[in-house]
């Protein structure tokens, strides 16, 4: 009886940019009379800080310093449409949008310029809250003074409105054959395991994660993700189970205390490695890395667990009693074998004669 | 500065530490009422007999609403993609999941409410339920919804997936890799629960504070329940207590809003820890068979893949989620010759949805384990049997999209050098730079010339 250590490894991908539900967002801002920006999305906060990515994205875009961005996604009567946070698109498909809606501002700001400097908008340019000549870098207005022109002298509203989607791509039925996604993440994970043989605990002892996000607008809110959806791939591959007993119902919890999910506890060593390999179609070439941060975590573990005591866990999570079962029939043949019957009929019948192996009808 | 890219704090990161944030238990409202729904305590049944009278007579009690309040009871979360909606907002004539909602009643207090859920008569006639999506091809179990267990993506009772030549690649393979991968359902377990609150204006129009994910989603949704216009309603939201996909449904909202617009008072409805764990949607159960055609070197010549999605009693999000899942199953990997199949299961247990990785969870669990196996079997490294198959620029991905811009190569790469694993020089050097000739093997240069020349399909 011991404590074997193993280490697993996982690639991973994931899409962003969807369109399987046509899901567009929009977007629209206002600047204030002393250049300050509001900007107007629909798209919900669920945590995961795309607000502060949202101003990020037109801060940068309209030229001007980010705390003088704010932004209100407080409710449908100010705010466009967003059909949602989910599938990853928050950043991809709102940021794509209010960078739509921020470039339109800045030109409705360059033409105000124009007028004010006397000098044609394609030789104008804006950063850090200043408008200035290109080239001529002494011949400059604030962006806060633009604003009260168009406010107070041409009685105008330097305003501007955007949109993205990606169109929808109904799937062939026979093949799949579609366009479903504008570009897809990259991840990998590596979890180093301590796996008891004798009461079939497993305990994550470090993670390392790289993700390749195209462009990490906010590193620190791409590492919070990596690390907060990693502490939710354990709870997959260790802890968690609507029905331990499936398909049988007992034992549900219904309460933190009776429902395992991960604590701080659980907490591994993280080493995390953020890639940029530039999405053509994201904002600033971001992709995403919400959804997929949970994604890698239970087969490394799983793998681990293989490499540290050489049993096979295919159900997650993977329970001290499910490694302790399998450590029982480990001595049982394997079921390896060249040819299968592969009729698609006989296959799923077979599922429901072996209550779920129906590959497994292995010939020779 | 520039902003993209800096390490700047979260937007309302300060406003959550300090507890200011407003979420919508947080918002109260004068003569606002309380709700509180009458659920099955059965996983499938024929309601016989509901009876609200009683409910409606409990001191403080302002409005009972059955599925005959409804205007539209009966909508699809997907309706608007031609999935048929199958999910009545109340229970009809007939219950398909244990917590599922029947009535509900708006009273002074939660405590009163509860008096007269209780007070509801209700009475069932049992049905066998279907618990166990393995056995959904078995003729003889129950049957979930009249038409049967299976989804139908028209005119397949599975979403297919095709390409290149399956029986090619497992005549040609020296091995073939199996295994069978079951992920669990779990829970999202936000902190914030299902909750709503509806405030009817003089004008008539409907003010919604919602936890949900998806602002305007969930106002269609709300509206096609009413049958009214998107400007009788405004939704206010924007910040949500822990959502991770199971706030994509619309679950409290249009409840609510009919026994508002019934009682002419605001109504709040906060779902207890109780009802957030067994009645709303969890993650799917996933059951994924995997078959590799392999050579004893390491390629991949085919993949053919069964997957049983368990949707729960109603289809949701569903068939979206199978649909991404079967576009997924290749992985980080480009294998020239597919053949999946996965299907949408309804069974008798709370309805499924989205969450975190949604569809593609359990891909990676799947074919991530499952590629550690091969290595096993044919003895080689984990690493580079990855590598070798990893998906290139130019390679197609099963939806047979050409994919521009995939970083799988560097991404194992920089896994392998934070994790101290020395690779083979060759392995090192690798880029994702399009694969020429002589980085394949013999036996699928052929092919895979076959393949690019047909622009990959």
């Amino acid at each position: 009886m011991a404590k074997h250590r193993g280490r697993g490894f996982s690639a991973i991908e994931y899409p962003t940019g969807m369109n399987q539900g046509g899901d567009p967002s929009q977007a629209w801002i206002k600047m204030k009379p002393d250049g300050r920006v509001d900007v107007f999305a629909g798209t919900v906060d669920i945590g995961q800080g795309s607000k502060t990515v949202h101003t990020q994205i037109v801060a940068d875009t309209l030229g001007v310093p980010y705390d003088w961005v704010t932004m209100d996604n407080s409710n449908t009567d100010s705010s466009p449409l967003c059909t949602g946070t989910f599938a990853s698109r928050g950043t991809f498909i709102g940021g794509n949008a209010v960078a739509v809606a921020a470039e339109r501002v800045r030109e409705r700001l360059l033409e105000i310029a124009a007028r004010e400097l006397e000098i044609d908008p394609s030789d104008l340019e804006v950063s850090d809250g200043e408008v200035r000549a290109k080239g001529a870098p002494d011949r400059k207005l604030g962006v806060g003074d633009v604003a009260a022109a168009a406010t107070w002298t041409h009685g105008e509203l330097i305003t501007g409105s955007g949109a993205w989607m990606k169109p929808y791509s109904a799937p062939d039925p026979d093949t799949g054959e579609c366009d479903p996604h504008a570009a897809i993440s990259y991840a990998a994970c590596v979890a180093d395991v301590e796996v008891d043989d004798e009461t079939g605990e497993v305990r994550v002892l470090k993670l390392i994660q790289v993700y390749d996000v195209g462009h990490a607008i906010n590193p620190t809110l791409v590492e919070g993700q990596i690390e907060g959806g990693a502490m939710m791939g354990l709870g997959l591959g260790l802890l968690e189970a609507t029905y331990p007993y499936y398909p049988a119902l007992d034992h549900r919890g219904d309460q933190f205390g009776s429902y395992l999910a991960p604590s701080t506890k659980d907490l591994p060593e993280f080493d995390n490695v953020i890639l940029e390999y530039p999405s053509s179609e994201g904002p600033f070439g971001a992709k995403a890395i919400g959804e997929m941060a949970n994604n890698a975590q239970p087969a490394a573990i799983c793998s681990a667990i293989y490499d540290a005591v050489g049993v096979w866990v295919t159900e997650c999570p993977a329970t001290p009693e499910r490694v302790l079962r399998a450590l029982e029939r480990r001595s049982e043949p394997r079921r390896e074998g060249k040819r299968i019957v592969f009729d698609e009929d006989l296959s799923v019948r077979s599922v429901s004669a072996t209550g779920g192996e129906g590959f497994l009808a292995v010939d020779g | 500065m520039k902003a993209v890219g800096a390490r700047l704090p979260r937007y309302d990161g300060l406003q959550h530490v300090t507890g200011q944030s407003v979420y919508v238990d947080d918002v109260r409202v004068p003569d606002m009422l309380w709700a509180k729904a009458l659920r099955s305590t059965v996983h499938s049944a024929e309601i016989k007999k509901l009876d609200v009278s009683k409910a409606l007579r409990v001191p403080g009690v302002h409005a009972v609403v059955t599925h005959e309040d409804v205007p539209v009871n009966i909508v699809g979360h997907l309706a608007a993609l031609g999935v048929p909606a199958d999910e009545p907002l109340l229970a009809e004539h007939e219950v398909r999941y244990q917590g599922q909602p029947i009535a509900v009643v708006a009273a002074e207090t939660e405590e009163i409410a509860q008096e007269a859920v209780n007070a509801i008569e209700i009475s069932y006639e049992e049905r066998e339920p279907f618990l166990d999506i393995r056995k959904a091809f078995d003729p003889d179990v129950p049957k979930v919804s009249p038409s049967g267990n299976l989804f139908v993506y028209e005119p397949y009772t599975e979403r297919r997936v095709r390409k290149g030549d399956i029986d090619w690649a497992f005549e040609k393979a020296d091995r073939i890799v199996q295994g069978v991968y079951r992920p669990a359902a779990i829970e999202h377990c936000p902190t914030e629960t299902q909750v709503a609150l509806v405030v009817p204006e003089a004008t008539g129009r409907l003010v919604i504070y919602s936890c949900t994910q998806a602002m305007y989603f969930s106002m269609g949704v709300v509206a096609t329940h009413l049958g009214v216009s998107l400007n009788d309603l405004k939704f206010v939201g924007g910040t949500v207590g822990g959502g991770f996909g199971g706030k994509v449904d619309t679950a409290a909202e249009t409840i609510s809003a009919l026994l508002a617009i019934k009682a002419k008072r605001p109504v709040k409805w906060r779902w207890t820890r109780e009802e957030e764990f067994l009645c709303s949607s969890v993650r799917a159960t996933w059951h994924v068979e995997i078959a590799d055609a392999v050579t004893k070197d390491g390629w991949i010549l085919g993949r053919r893949t069964l997957t049983l999605h368990d949707a729960g009693a109603y289809t949701r999000f569903s068939s979206y989620g199978a649909t991404k899942h079967a576009f997924h199953l290749g992985g980080a990997y480009t294998i020239p010759n597919l053949s999946f199949n996965a299907y949408v299961i309804w069974s008798n247990h709370v309805p499924t949805t989205a969450m975190r990785g949604f569809g593609v969870t359990s891909v990676s669990f799947a074919v991530e384990l499952h590629m550690t196996r091969i290595a096993t079997v044919l003895g080689i490294d984990p690493w580079e049997l990855r590598l070798k198959n990893a998906s290139r620029v130019g390679d197609t991905a099963p939806t047979r999209v050409v994919l521009k811009d995939p970083s799988a190569v560097p991404t194992i790469q920089a896994a392998a050098q934070a994790a101290g694993v020395e690779l083979a020089s060759e392995y090192r050097a690798m880029t994702n730079a399009p694969r020429k000739g002589k980085t394949l093997p013999r036996h699928l240069v052929d092919q895979l010339g076959a393949w690019r020349d047909n622009g990959g399909r």
